[in-house]
């Protein structure tokens, strides 16, 4: 996946020789927690040095933009309001990410032109499972997540998203003794069904798990390997 | 008349050429939470009196203007019919969405053509430099002349797309059904094709628009917490 990112933002430059700041795309279903995601991973990414825009595409409102304006802008000052910015899909989150893309890429462009120097733009959308996937002139890379609350057979389910993207993220592990969830199950299923790719187990409320995430988004888009901190691949 | 355009025309009017048109509601969002739209005869006269007041007198006036622009290679003209043409729309929000579809389309066009046109190319740098918004009718001028599409043809693209937006915005807002919006489309026809045949004034100073309470509506839409539609 690293020569395909790399390739492609190579390509892209050589192009046209504009302003490509990395992309990294987050889909997932209602209420996995990509929002919540994002508001852990910023901080952990700004204590790297790296400075992220967002992006969030919502099927109905702009309640997770606003949300995350408050408390990644307001409350914590970690970034300029105005770097945070949310879509409407007109109820198609999975066009607006895929098959037309053309807003999305828009709003990239002007936040590009804002500010130049920004590491990374964050592009969140919601999307089911057997769908959801980013149209590679969107984001040169794809987190899913989904949460053990959906069950231990989720990732044995597959689809495009779970498949497809370069790292899946099985997030709220804390209630899964609640919810009769085995997390040994939902690795050995992510394991089968990834062939290999990159997946994370995540706390999101206690942190745990959210700096690997933070490795593999700065070894595998940003090939920034002095950034990494935690070479480990182990996924628990 | 030459029928080679018809294919092209086809793919630009497609929904799933990539416009961003299905994240707009055309400011029917609005009206349907203000219940001042509520059932299928509502839509089609929304989408009736938004084309007599706002498209047809000013999109597709902009439009015309821009393509005999483009056609002469006058590149002022086409310029100061997209600024015209921006300044003219007053909710925030379709200033954002027109110039964004705009851009996008450009990219696409220029992309599908591998076209190295000069006139494309120069107007592509205006708009990166700032020097001009890069409205959605002036670019899809630029592809109507690319791809040789008479100016009644575009013109009635351009309405049907508007058309066919509203309708389906409609549907995903759960106020019609999906025979219902294929009912409205079929009664816009008529009306549709009479307008077309009128006269149409391709002078600067004849760009009009008029449909205040509705443009009211489509400003308060950007301050709605909970919206399906970026306009």
């Amino acid at each position: 996946m690293m020569g395909r990112c790399l390739s492609h933002k190579v390509g892209f430059q050589m192009e046209s020789q504009k302003i490509n700041i990395p992309k990294l795309g987050i889909g997932g279903p209602v209420g996995s927690g990509k929002t919540r995601l994002i508001e852990v991973l910023v901080p952990v990414l700004k204590n790297r040095g790296i400075r992220c825009g967002i992006i969030s595409n919502d099927v109905i409102s702009k309640e997770d933009a606003q949300r995350m304006q408050r408390t990644l802008a307001t409350e914590s000052k970690l970034m300029p309001e105005d770097l945070i910015i949310g879509l409407a899909t007109g109820g198609c989150p999975h066009t607006a990410v895929r098959e037309d893309p053309s807003i999305n890429l828009a709003v990239i462009e002007e936040m590009q032109q804002k500010d130049p120097s920004l590491d990374l733009i964050i592009i969140e959308s919601g999307g089911d499972n057997v769908m959801t996937t980013f149209s590679p002139a969107l984001a040169d890379y794809f987190i899913y997540i989904i949460d053990v609350s959906g069950g231990d057979k989720y990732p044995r389910k597959g689809g495009l998203g779970i498949q497809t993207c370069d790292l899946l993220v099985i997030n709220k592990i804390d209630l899964a003794p609640h919810v009769g969830a085995s997390l040994d199950v939902m690795e050995h299923d992510a394991k089968k069904i990834r062939e290999g790719k990159p997946y994370q187990f995540l706390n999101c409320k206690t942190g745990e798990g959210i700096e690997k995430v933070a490795d593999y988004i700065i070894n595998d888009l940003l090939f920034d390997k002095e950034l990494v901190k935690n070479t480990s691949k182990l996924s628990r | 008349m030459s029928t080679e355009h018809e294919f092209h025309l086809m793919q630009l009017s497609d929904s799933f050429f990539p416009s961003g048109m299905f994240s707009m509601s055309g400011g029917l969002e609005s009206l349907v939470n203000a219940k001042k739209v509520t059932n299928w005869k509502d839509v089609q006269n929304f989408i009736l009196e938004q084309i007599e007041f706002q498209i047809f007198p000013c999109d597709c006036m902009v439009l015309s203007i821009a393509m005999e622009g483009v056609k002469n290679n006058d590149l002022q003209t086409v310029v100061d019919i997209d600024k015209k043409y921006y300044s003219m729309k007053l909710p925030k929000e379709i200033r954002n969405s027109t110039t964004r579809s705009g851009k996008q389309v450009l990219n696409s066009i220029i992309h599908m053509t591998n076209s190295d046109s000069s006139f494309l190319q120069k107007f592509n740098k205006k708009i990166k430099s700032n020097e001009t918004p890069g409205t959605y009718p002036i670019i899809l001028a630029m592809g109507a002349v690319c791809f040789n599409i008479p100016r009644k043809s575009i013109t009635r693209m351009l309405l049907y797309s508007f058309s066919s937006s509203v309708v389906s915005a409609a549907i995903r807002l759960g106020l019609i059904q999906h025979l219902d919006a294929q009912k409205i489309l079929n009664n816009l026809a008529e009306p549709i094709n009479k307008i077309i045949s009128q006269n149409q004034q391709t002078d600067i100073q004849n760009i009009w628009q008029l449909s205040p309470l509705t443009e009211i509506y489509q400003m308060n839409h950007q301050y709605h917490d909970g919206k399906m539609f970026i306009t």
